[in-house]
């Protein structure tokens, strides 16, 4: 039996409040406020004390989807990719790296944002990337 | 001590046992099991942080054979009691060790130490109720007022549930603070005062005065205060201090109806 | 923020304009009231009377979009008093001139007559937070998302430099982010113009230290913000979009403009933790892992970089993200090898020397590191522009009050505003599947104050139809005070009641390209059953 508490921080808004995810046998159990953090000091809002739910949901995606005749199938990764890189790499020889835009986000954290502009612009080779927190 | 847990735990007598480890400076409630048996000479004792009571009922829910060793300070004592009388722990399941150390005022001497002193503002004082507010010192003021101050602490509610949340003896698997019979959804604050009274009401017999709530809520609402005053009527009408005996609770549940034994009256 | 949240509640003055606190950032909240039983002085302007505003020494609702002209009108006050900082605004901040000659035409009774607070309410306002100091000024989106959104936020700043407080503890002026990581992808160079830390895609000393470091040549020319992308696809220019856990199609200002738009791309790829609004007309569809599953970093508002921890495997077969742009991007011919996010954040760290430069994993530890953090042994930085601005001096902007794009008419009779509600988050797809948020609040509505509903014979659930120059739609009422008459208020978080088919796409700010969400003219019908 596996039974283990993870800090981490809650991704719920931008106060960031340090929380504890209660992990039993590879599966989030519960979430707690963690209480010498500097920024909540133990306390959560309603957001935050949930914050394990979404994660396992059913809903979640579980697999790749590609779009065929307008139904989505399920791929591998590697198909997945190869249809990606390739459609990408077609539209970025005919019209020019300035047709692609990229949207990165505010719920990924800062490594996975510094990937994608780098991607965005040392791959694709425009600047066109944003994120959508103007919205 | 540390000892005696590697015993039980190579033993066989617990499976894990719950307790406190240090990780880049904060104690994080922490599962220390067989397979690292070094990993115990981390482990720390003082204060309560965690509900490790709930964690511990979560747990046995989940596996209804597990034993799990854990320090019990006495409102962790007390809070098993509370578990253990309204069936949802079994002792079996639980393998105490004795700890001491306590913030509450049911033991003498209470330690206090890790509450943060001088917490209550001077406009709290004013128009809200003091933190450390005794019992007493909150009846000095004529009941308007004092209606009046406690919903000046019930207005800053921000519904977190954080008090239910972290309350080791809420185990309500139909919480009534979220009927929308009972209580409207989806605005702040919640509606005041029915809100905290229905939880207070909830926590009559139950509460075991940790004072974990009153840490979790963001609003620094006197919590605790609340209960101890219901808890007060409690011991009064019934003799009876929650969790402090493990004899049945003047609150028994029989199907859906729950009785209440008065306190003899010759003891009163 | 330019300063920390923990010195929220040391502050002798706080002041919250356009910010929903107890309900979008609630233990941001939790400070405001702490330093309020302090004995702090609390300000709220707010369009709705929000929880907050029954704590406030001020509270007043002022019509929305009229922020410039109440910040103006204050600072008339405050200069016609004398409260200003001399010393301070001569020291350390130029063209007071340009402030003072524009706020000189701000007197009380005009002000009042465009923003509706009594001339009382201004002086009071303008007492309370000229001298009290520390001032720490609030706000939120209700500044930002307008076509004035840039001029609102300059005018924060004229206001809290005006008064000395840039710069000081507690003080300050403190946008909150909506989006948790919202600091952090700005941080990373998130943005058309800028790389990691600011530094401009344009300037040839930056452009070439990041193409070595990348080996590849860069484009110096900045790209298009997700506004320009927008008429980009319909008109052609832009063929492939590629988005990141995240779901315009929901969020962007104007539904049926982004429908379209979206319909003429050649190629979209969403990256995603649930089949989103956006994910399901997508043409390819990579399941990504959630923050539980994964390490990494965010930023907080208060510039502070923590750790997230992996707690559980990620669910299927979804990948991290930063996986799966390593592992697309070398497929497409450029090799990313990284091992851990913690490789990641040092080429991050070297090629971002102002601000993250002194951060590692282990320095970051469970309580973060504030940026600015030039180097190794730089403990981090609670407030910014100590002794002196990061600019060198503090410039004053004198900014005039201009109307919203819409104002009410007689075909549209009422303003309609957007925002959230406490228990869900941004367009609802983490937090209304989520059972314990789901029972607090399952469905949209839309909030409308009794003087109307009585007008209209509205009761409390009722139907109603909503339109705007754009489109309509539907939800239920819910009648409350919270909001003043002639005013209605829509959350953001429900798919089924899209608050952007009213919104105006076409009315953003012209320098931050943000859409004007908080202000539209709306009519409203009963629906008949
Ligand atoms: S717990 Fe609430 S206030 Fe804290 S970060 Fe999460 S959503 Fe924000
Ligand atoms: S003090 Fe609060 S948390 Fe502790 S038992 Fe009583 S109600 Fe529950
Ligand atoms: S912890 Fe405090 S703020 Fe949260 S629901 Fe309970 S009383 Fe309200």
């Amino acid at each position: 039996m596996e039974c283990k508490f993870v800090p981490s921080v809650c991704s719920y808004c931008g106060t960031g409040c340090g929380v504890i995810f209660q992990v039993l046998d590879g599966k989030l159990v519960g979430t707690l406020p963690m209480k010498t953090h500097p920024v909540n000091e133990g306390k959560l809002c309603i957001k935050g004390w949930n914050l394990h739910e979404y994660v396992n949901s059913f809903l979640r995606l579980k697999y790749p989807l590609v779009k065929t005749f307008g139904r989505f199938i399920k791929v591998r990764w590697d198909e997945a990719l190869q249809i990606t890189a390739d459609r990408f790499k077609e539209i970025i020889e005919t019209h020019g790296p300035d047709s692609v835009g990229v949207l990165v986000s505010a719920k990924i954290t800062n490594e996975e944002n510094y990937l994608a502009q780098k991607f965005t612009r040392a791959v694709i080779g425009t600047n066109n990337v944003d994120h959508c927190a103007r919205l | 001590m540390k000892n005696k847990i590697k015993e039980w735990l190579k033993s066989g007598q617990i499976d894990i046992f719950l307790g406190y480890k240090t990780l880049q400076g904060h104690p994080l409630p922490h599962a220390f099991g067989k397979d690292n048996l070094e990993d115990i000479d981390t482990l720390i004792t003082g204060s309560n942080y965690y509900p490790l009571e709930k964690i511990a009922t979560k747990l046995v829910a989940e596996k209804p054979d597990i034993k799990i060793g854990m320090i019990t300070q006495d409102h962790s004592q007390r809070a098993l009691n509370v578990l253990y009388i309204w069936n949802q722990l079994d002792p079996e399941n639980i393998k105490p060790l004795k700890g001491d150390g306590c913030s509450s005022n049911l033991k003498e001497h209470a330690d206090d130490s890790h509450r943060e002193a001088g917490k209550s503002g001077q406009f709290k004082k004013q128009f809200g109720m003091n933190t450390h507010a005794s019992i007493e010192e909150a009846e000095i003021f004529a009941q308007q007022e004092r209606f009046q101050r406690w919903m000046y602490e019930f207005q800053k509610c921000i519904k977190c549930y954080g008090c239910r949340n972290i309350c080791p003896v809420c185990f309500c698997k139909q919480c009534s603070l979220e009927h929308s019979n009972l209580i409207g959804t989806g605005s702040l604050p919640p509606e005041a005062p029915i809100y905290h009274l229905v939880r207070a009401v909830h926590m009559a017999g139950r509460c075991i005065d940790c004072g974990l709530c009153e840490e979790a809520c963001p609003a620094d609402i006197p919590l605790r205060l609340l209960y101890r005053k219901v808890n007060a009527i409690v011991t009064e009408l019934f003799d009876y201090e929650t969790g402090s005996r493990l004899d049945q609770s003047p609150f028994s549940i029989i199907g859906e109806s729950i009785t209440l034994k008065l306190k003899p009256i010759a003891a009163a | 923020m330019t300063n920390s949240i923990t010195e929220i509640e040391d502050a002798g003055c706080i002041f919250v304009i356009g910010s929903n606190t107890t309900a979008c950032h609630p233990l941001i909240a939790r400070r405001i009231y702490r330093a309020k039983e302090k004995g702090a002085k609390l300000i709220v302007a707010d369009p709705r009377n929000i929880q907050l505003s029954r704590f406030a020494d001020v509270a007043v609702n002022h019509r929305l979009g009229s922020d410039v002209a109440l910040l103006n009108g204050m600072m008339h006050i405050i200069i016609r008093n004398a409260w200003h900082a001399r010393d301070y605004i001569a020291d350390r901040t130029e063209r007071f001139e340009d402030l003072q000659s524009v706020v000189a035409a701000y007197p009380p009774d005009k002000v009042s007559a465009i923003t509706g607070v009594s001339a009382e309410n201004l002086e009071r306002m303008a007492k309370l937070y000229a001298t009290n100091p520390p001032a720490a000024l609030i706000y939120a989106m209700g500044i930002t998302q307008h076509t004035t959104g840039v001029d609102n936020v300059k005018s924060c700043c004229n206001l809290a430099m005006l008064c000395g407080n840039v710069g000081i503890a507690s003080g300050g002026v403190n946008p909150l982010r909506g989006q948790n990581n919202v600091q952090g992808a700005c941080d990373m160079g998130g943005l058309p113009n800028v790389f990691t830390g600011y530094q401009p895609v344009s300037d040839p000393d930056v452009n070439k230290k990041f193409s070595r470091a990348w080996r590849k040549n860069l484009s110096d020319k900045p790209g298009m913000t997700i506004t320009d992308m927008v008429p980009a696809m319909l008109d052609g220019r832009l063929k492939a979009l590629y988005v990141i856990g995240e779901n315009p199609k929901l969020s962007d200002p104007d539904w049926n403009h982004f429908n379209h738009a979206l319909k003429n791309l050649e190629f979209l790829v969403v990256q995603e933790i649930f089949l989103s609004e956006t994910a399901q007309v997508a043409d390819v569809v990579l399941p990504a892992a959630s923050a539980a599953e994964k390490d990494g970093t965010f930023t907080n508002s208060e510039r502070r970089c923590m750790r997230i921890h992996k707690a559980v495997e990620p669910v299927g077969k979804a990948l991290a993200d930063w996986q799966i742009i390593s592992k697309l991007s070398t497929v497409m011919g450029y090799p990313m090898e990284y091992n851990s996010p913690e490789e990641i954040f040092d080429e991050m760290a070297a090629l971002t020397p102002k601000s993250y430069a002194g951060m590692t994993y282990e320095r970051l530890g469970l309580n973060g590191l504030q940026w600015p953090c030039p180097d190794r042994e730089h403990p981090g930085t609670p407030y910014l522009h100590k002794n002196q601005f990061i600019q060198g001096k503090g410039k004053f902007h004198g900014i005039e009050y201009k109307d919203p794009a819409e104002l009410p008419t007689d075909e549209y009779p009422y303003f309609l505003t957007t925002g959230r509600m406490f228990a869900h988050y941004h367009t609802g797809t983490m937090t209304r599947i989520s059972p314990h948020l789901d029972i607090e609040q399952r469905t949209g509505y839309v909030s409308i104050h009794p003087e109307d509903a009585d007008k209209l014979a509205v009761k409390n659930g009722d139907p109603l139809i909503l339109s705007s120059r754009r489109g309509e739609m539907e939800a239920p009422a819910r009648v409350t005070p919270s909001v003043t008459p002639g005013t209605l208020f829509l959350p953001i978080h429900f798919g089924e009641n899209p608050t952007n088919v009213l919104t105006n796409a076409e009315a953003f700010d012209p320098l931050a390209k943000i859409p004007e969400f908080k202000v539209s003219a709306v009519n409203i019908k009963k629906l008949r059953a």
